[in-house]
């Protein structure tokens, strides 16, 4: 009789961490205010910085850890803060409209999760820690923020998109090739810090114009 | 050759930095203008004098230099060349409209940098560092104008060229990974390290990597169907950011897909790497040609050609071959030369109708004799008519096909080269041919006379595009013939 597999700690806390990562994907599709999705963004970046840590420890590599500590001031304090005060600032209506309505959008990203771990199966790739595929999950994160972005009407709700899509490249660099070296690692990270200033900028210079983040006024210029 | 890389580097960042201190005076123009011509010649003593078809490493492998991304290096610098004596003129009162004039100096330069940067370096996260500060500084500059399109046009080429290069990232992650089991977990992504180890890297995720970054960051080339950003930004910025988008950003988005074409095809063979190109290739050069036929708006109908021209690009090297991959190669150089002669007169046209309109414009010969003709030779330059550079790189890729044997491709660009330039050559006629209309206008601004700083940057990108039509200096024929060498050569 072939044995059971055997599962360490490490392992099973991973897991644990891809089907929270996954399970942030959706519930972002379900929320409909601006504050709320900011926030299950945090969440998810916890996911992704504890992620990152047990894959250091495991490893024992300290720049991962020092990664793990970084992703975690920077995605789950400094951005959410600078975007939720960007929200506080403007005039914007705080309900997103929704091209897809949240039973259609969850059963959407659901399908979008299965196809991202099918496709990632086809990969001979084994993840650290991760149960195979370990590129299902970061898949299923792309895939998730693409929609989300494509289907929330407003500014904000797209950056948030934007950052789980990177969430998702994220997790995938450190599940499949935790050896690249620290310092690209450390670039993308401070590379997010300009470029959501940069959204937060605009976000405030778009409102400020036209009093609402919804992009629904922004069809100007089509063809 | 290390030292004139970090020459032209150096230069834009302290025209960034200066210009940064200074704010918005006189000076800040001719600084930007001293060191964008400096980094351009710089470039040239780099690319030239050092032999680098070979491919060389400096600066202890933090820069590589071969024919791939010598062809790049030159076609970015130039057009960072002319765009900033163009800007000098442009920015004077009563001419361009640039609102956040304080910031367009400094933009411009990191914008500059980071361009030159993208064919420069070895590494393959830095590649990526730099391109994503092309996004983000250009996105900026897009806005420039300051009116509610500019800023619609610079959201929506913000969050599509980021989500695009987001994608492009993981492509990258993925060609790592498929060299951890020979390259062992830690190892620098250089192209010179994947390139050694590309037979054995693992083909399913090089397949898959290559796939992410064809999309990726042909979002940001603005192949078709990830094009959408791409008219509405060039459209809405101003000229001169049009011109260092479609010539030079364009290509440098190009350059980080073909260079990893470069290390996915050692290890899939050439065959994935060319048919996915072939297929993006004429997809966008089919589709722009026909959204070229029914614009409204000039720069808009500019933008669609750039759309066709990059697609007739990734069509010469997924053709492949001595001949139509040369004939790319060259494209990239003259339509650089090209493309910012046709924005800088659309500039030009702007500045004095006020409007984008086709149906504005009229009778440009007789208000301003140099403008209108410069607006329809830069019309007929860019689409292919001899002598001119454009012509013959289009000829040698339809050579090149036809030599082997790909028949409909190249059949597909004679049909639709021709459909481009009855779109735009029609448009550009009417508008300078007809008969002159000023009712209404200010006729000062109409008839004032040429600023002869914008004369001289469309007076050079002229020279440029007709010189190469007729004549092709030897460094830069070797310097083309290496480039094939290592991406377009077999198939």
């Amino acid at each position: 009789m072939p044995a059971a597999p055997h599962y360490d700690f490490a392992q099973a806390v991973a897991a644990l961490l891809a089907i929270g990562a996954l399970l942030s994907a959706l519930a972002l599709l379900a929320v409909k205010q601006v504050h709320e999705q900011v926030r299950v963004y945090a969440v998810q970046s916890v996911v992704a910085a504890g992620y990152t840590l047990l894959v250091g420890i495991d490893r024992a590599e300290v720049a991962l850890i020092v990664l793990a500590a970084f992703t975690a001031v920077i995605k789950v304090i400094l951005i959410p803060v600078s975007i939720d005060r960007q929200i506080t600032r403007q005039v914007s209506e705080h309900e997103v409209p929704l091209v897809v309505q949240v039973p259609m959008s969850l059963l959407i990203g659901v399908a979008l999760a299965g196809l991202a771990y099918w496709s990632a199966s086809v990969l001979p790739i084994h993840g650290a820690l991760l149960p195979t595929p370990a590129l299902g999950m970061p898949l299923a994160l792309v895939l998730v923020g693409f929609f989300f972005m494509i289907t929330r009407q407003n500014v904000i709700s797209q950056i948030v998109g934007l950052l789980v899509l990177e969430n998702g490249v994220f997790l995938a660099t450190v599940a499949i090739a935790p050896g690249l070296p620290f310092a690209i690692g450390f670039l993308l990270l401070l590379d997010l810090l300009p470029a959501v200033l940069f959204y937060g900028v605009f976000a405030r210079l778009i409102a400020a114009r036209a009093k609402t983040t919804s992009i629904e006024d922004m069809a100007v210029l089509r063809g | 050759m290390a030292v004139w890389l970090v020459i032209a580097l150096g230069l834009a960042l302290l025209a960034a930095c200066g210009t940064l201190a200074i704010g918005d005076r006189a000076a800040s123009g001719w600084i930007s203008a001293g060191a964008a011509v400096g980094a351009f010649a710089a470039s040239l003593v780099a690319v030239f004098a050092y032999h680098v078809s070979e491919g060389r490493h400096a600066l202890g492998g933090a820069f590589f230099l071969d024919g791939l991304s010598g062809v790049f290096l030159i076609s970015v610098a130039f057009v960072y060349a002319v765009v900033a004596i163009y800007s000098v003129g442009y920015l004077k009162p009563g001419i361009g409209h640039v609102r956040l004039r304080r910031v367009y100096w400094p933009l411009l330069n990191l914008f500059g940098l980071a361009l030159l940067a993208t064919p420069m370096v070895a590494n393959l996260g830095v590649l990526w560092v730099s391109v994503e500060l092309t996004t983000v500084v250009s996105a900026l500059l897009v806005t420039s104008e300051g009116s509610d399109q500019s800023l619609e046009a610079g959201w929506k080429y913000i969050v599509l060229g980021s989500a695009g290069l987001a994608l492009g990232l993981l492509g990258i992650v993925l060609i790592y990974a498929a060299g951890v089991p020979t390259l062992g977990d830690h190892y620098t992504p250089t192209y010179s390290i994947l390139a050694h180890a590309g037979p054995h890297l693992n083909r399913a995720l090089v397949h898959a990597g290559f796939g992410f970054v064809l999309v990726g960051f042909g979002t940001k080339v603005g192949l078709v169907p990830m094009h959408a950003w791409l008219p509405d930004a060039h459209s809405e910025g101003p000229s001169p950011v049009s011109a260092m988008l479609s010539g030079a950003l364009l290509a440098g988005a190009l350059y980080a897909v073909l260079r990893l074409g470069a290390i996915a095809q050692l290890a899939v063979g050439p065959t994935y790497v060319h048919t996915l190109l072939l297929v993006f290739g004429a997809l966008s050069l089919v589709i722009a040609a026909f959204f070229a036929l029914r614009q409204t708006n000039y720069k808009r109908l500019l933008a669609y050609s750039s759309i066709e021209h990059m697609g007739i690009v990734s069509l010469g090297i997924g053709i492949g071959g001595p001949i139509a991959a040369y004939g790319a190669f060259f494209h990239i150089v003259v339509h650089a030369a090209a493309k910012t002669l046709a924005f800088f007169g659309a500039g030009d046209l702007l500045s004095r109708y006020e409007s984008r309109e086709v149906d504005d414009v009229r009778g440009v010969i007789s208000v301003a004799p140099f403008t209108g003709v410069m607006v329809l030779v830069g019309a007929l330059a860019i689409t292919g008519v001899p002598p001119f550079g454009i012509f013959r790189s289009e000829l040698l890729i339809v050579t090149g096909g036809f030599s082997r044997s790909k028949f409909v491709f190249a059949g597909l660009l004679v049909l639709f080269a021709n459909v481009a330039f009855v779109g735009l050559y029609q448009t550009f006629h009417r508008m300078v041919l007809s008969r002159s209309d000023s009712a209404g206008r200010d006729v000062a601004r109409l008839r004032r006379p040429e600023q002869p700083l914008m004369a001289v940057a469309m007076l050079a990108s002229l020279t440029v595009v007709l010189v190469l039509g007729l004549w092709i200096p030897g460094p830069l024929d070797q310097l083309l013939h290496s480039a094939v060498g290592v991406i377009g050569g077999r198939t």
